[in-house]
């Protein structure tokens, strides 16, 4: 267990009903997460990583359990409470980018701000910044079918970083790219780890790749979580 | 979100699907075009009829009529309608009040009555020059003239002396080829009438002859100069052509009032069928008819029927609504079926921007707004389309009327509130059409839709 508990999971459970039958996706997972720290989730297909991404993410509920991040017990916010979590708290990136096709790389990187009621001049001066972060400054005015996957997923790293949040949620994020381009990417977030204190949690079938940079890493089959492995000290 | 952000992304997302924001958007123009002239139309129509009303000073006048020996109960003892009736005892019937000579000299003593006559008119043939035209004559005093219960276009009204001169209206003058009123002036004018002849000659024609040469109708001609043009009022004008009682007396005719009673002299027993009594104002219209129907009379006032004239305008409006809802139904169709489509290939879409930090609102008033974009674009051009319609339909009419000597009207009337109502209603059935579709979008579960393809 982590040490300060940032992100506190507590018998969470999560059950898909697919017609008559019920699939548990999650089985009583309990688990805290220090702040700062990079934690890699890793486990076959099916094993419940995403379900748990989205729960930590407030995409979705728990069926019971709950959930607490820097205080608030997520687990029971209403569903405009969660919106401003996802708003506020926490940026997440995705396996398959999750950019919007009809926007360029710069206003997909300034959506979320878009909600936050932040005004023009301001949105398109911090995404591109944030694109001049991730390297892709002379792509802003691209649409996402002009980038690569790794340029994709880099334009979907810096819209996840634009509300400011203290949690990146990083869901497959490798899953789409190549062995080199993958790299670049989980350095990118641990870079973002270290030099801005965000805690990271990273989905990822590439375990030897997370060793490199996590903290810890949780290995889930079943939705139980089986095993814990604490690779470096805390921040 | 910010609304100018809302309007941004409104019309950056109706600007992508050009095609079918213009098509969408077309039917709400259709829609609201055909509303908007039809209701337009109403108004036109009722504000004809209200504003011709009023320049006849139509709601200034009183027709009244004897209650045909009737009498109401309570009456026969009235010490005021006894003095009234005074020394008239006509031998037909002592009860009933009579509308006669001596009546219309009473009537103009009663506070608010500026003139009364009586309602005289007969069918006649109209010539001038080798046109002619069949029309009813209207008599009218000289001096009735003069207190202005008509507007003349050119001349003046007729002089006491002149018994032949006459007034006629600028629509039947249209109709006998002068178009311009002042060239009318001085013109002789044929008034030949029809009257029922049943001399020896007509009678043996009738048992030798066939069709129509068969009835036993004579024509009298009599030649009269055109002192003045009146303007032809429509919506009850009170006639084509005006001509004094003297004039009348001296023409055999088929009388629909007999003009005999009006010449009889004061203390006969002559009475009128009907008599018109104008008032000075509107506001005395009330006053003057209890005053006469507490005589004994019946009493016919415009203004009574305003209130009904309203409804049936109301129920008109109604109608011709109804007609031009169909379009807008069939309008806030197509934008529910434009907004479902939208929702749908968006539905992945709508997924990221939930995951981003956009609530439930934000989602539906996005696509509220791209709804309500389509019904301001549909109400403003739907407005321009129905305003166009109706200046092609009421220049089409005015001129197939004009040919038959009518005067120019605008039928359509679009006053301010009728533009702006257009719009906000265009704006609102949009907004209606999309709600259940923006509902949808706002209950996207953001998990399902970002594994959306």
């Amino acid at each position: 267990m982590g040490a300060d508990g940032f992100i506190e999971t507590r018998d969470l459970t999560k059950a898909y009903a697919t017609g008559a039958v019920e699939v548990v996706a999650l089985r009583g997972v309990t688990l805290s997460i220090a702040r700062g720290q990079l934690v890699g989730i890793t486990g076959a297909s099916g094993s419940g990583k995403s379900t748990l991404m989205n729960l930590l993410g407030g995409l979705d509920t728990p069926s019971s359990g709950s959930i607490r991040v820097a205080g608030s017990l997520i687990s029971e916010m209403s569903k405009k409470e969660l919106a401003l979590y996802r708003r506020n708290t926490v940026g997440m990136i995705f396996q398959s980018f999750n950019l919007v096709n009809a926007y360029t790389a710069i206003e997909n990187v300034a959506l979320p701000l878009l909600f936050a009621g932040v005004v023009k001049k301001e949105r398109l001066h911090r995404a591109a910044e944030l694109l001049h972060t991730v390297g892709l400054e002379a792509r802003r005015n691209h649409r996402p079918t002009e980038l690569s996957g790794g340029e994709q997923q880099r334009v979907a790293i810096a819209r996840a970083l634009v509300n400011r949040p203290q949690i990146l949620l990083a869901d497959e994020p490798t899953g789409n790219l190549d062995s080199k381009t993958a790299r670049q990417i989980v350095e990118t977030l641990a870079d973002l780890n270290r030099n801005r204190g965000l805690t990271v949690v990273m989905i990822s079938h590439e375990r030897d790749l997370l060793r490199e940079f996590a903290h810890e890493m949780i290995r889930l089959q079943d939705g139980a979580v089986i095993d814990r492995e604490v690779l470096r000290p805390n921040p | 979100m910010r609304i100018a952000d809302y309007i941004k992304q409104a019309c950056g997302n109706l600007w992508k699907k050009k095609l079918r924001t213009f098509l969408t958007t077309s039917g709400v123009v259709i829609g609201i075009g055909t509303l908007v002239s039809m209701f337009a139309f109403g108004q036109g129509v009722q504000r004809n009829v209200t504003e011709q009303f009023s320049k006849l000073d139509l709601f200034n006048y009183i027709n009244v009529y004897a209650r045909g020996g009737q009498r109401r109960p309570g009456h026969s003892h009235d010490p005021d309608e006894e003095g009234w009736r005074g020394a008239e005892d006509a031998a037909s019937d002592a009860n009933s009040p009579r509308l006669d000579s001596r009546f219309m000299e009473e009537v103009k003593k009663i506070e608010g009555v500026e003139v009364a006559f009586p309602e005289l008119r007969f069918p006649a043939q109209i010539r001038l020059g080798a046109k002619e035209q069949f029309t009813l004559v209207q008599v009218l005093s000289a001096s009735i003239c003069r207190s202005g219960p008509m507007p003349l276009r050119a001349g003046r009204c007729y002089d006491a002396n002149e018994p032949n001169e006459l007034i006629i209206s600028d629509s039947l003058l249209r109709r006998l080829g002068v178009n311009e009123p002042s060239e009318a002036i001085g013109q002789q004018i044929e008034i030949a009438t029809l009257t029922l002849d049943f001399g020896l000659t007509t009678l043996l024609r009738m048992v030798f002859s066939q069709g129509d040469q068969a009835l036993p109708i004579a024509r009298e001609s009599h030649n009269f100069t055109v002192a003045g043009v009146a303007e032809r009022m429509p919506f009850g004008g009170m006639g084509d052509v005006y001509v004094q009682p003297e004039a009348a007396a001296g023409m055999r005719k088929l009388s629909l009032t007999s003009i005999w009673d009006f010449f009889q002299p004061a203390g006969d027993a002559a009475n009128y069928s009907m008599i018109t009594v104008k008032v000075k104002s509107p506001k005395d219209v009330a006053l003057v008819k209890k005053e006469l129907e507490s005589r004994g009379f019946r009493t016919f006032a415009l203004m009574d029927q305003l209130d009904q004239m309203r409804i049936g305008f109301l129920i008109m409006d109604m109608f011709l609504i109804a007609v031009g809802m169909i379009g807008v139904t069939v309008a806030s169709l197509g934008i529910v079926n434009t907004m479902v489509m939208s929702i749908l290939e968006r539905y992945r879409e709508i997924g990221i921007m939930k995951a981003v930090g956009a609530t439930d609102g934000d989602v539906q008033r996005i696509f509220l707004f791209e709804s309500g974009t389509i019904g301001l674009l549909g109400g403003l051009f739907g407005l321009i389309l129905g305003w166009i319609v109706s200046m092609v339909i009421d220049t089409i009419v005015n001129a197939i009327m004009s040919a038959q000597g009518a005067p120019h009207m605008d039928y359509f009337s679009f006053p301010w509130w009728l533009c702006l109502g257009a719009i906000a209603f265009a704006i609102l059935i949009s907004l209606a059409a999309g709600i259940l579709p923006t509902r949808r979008a706002a209950r996207v579960d953001p998990v399902i839709a970002l594994r959306h393809d």
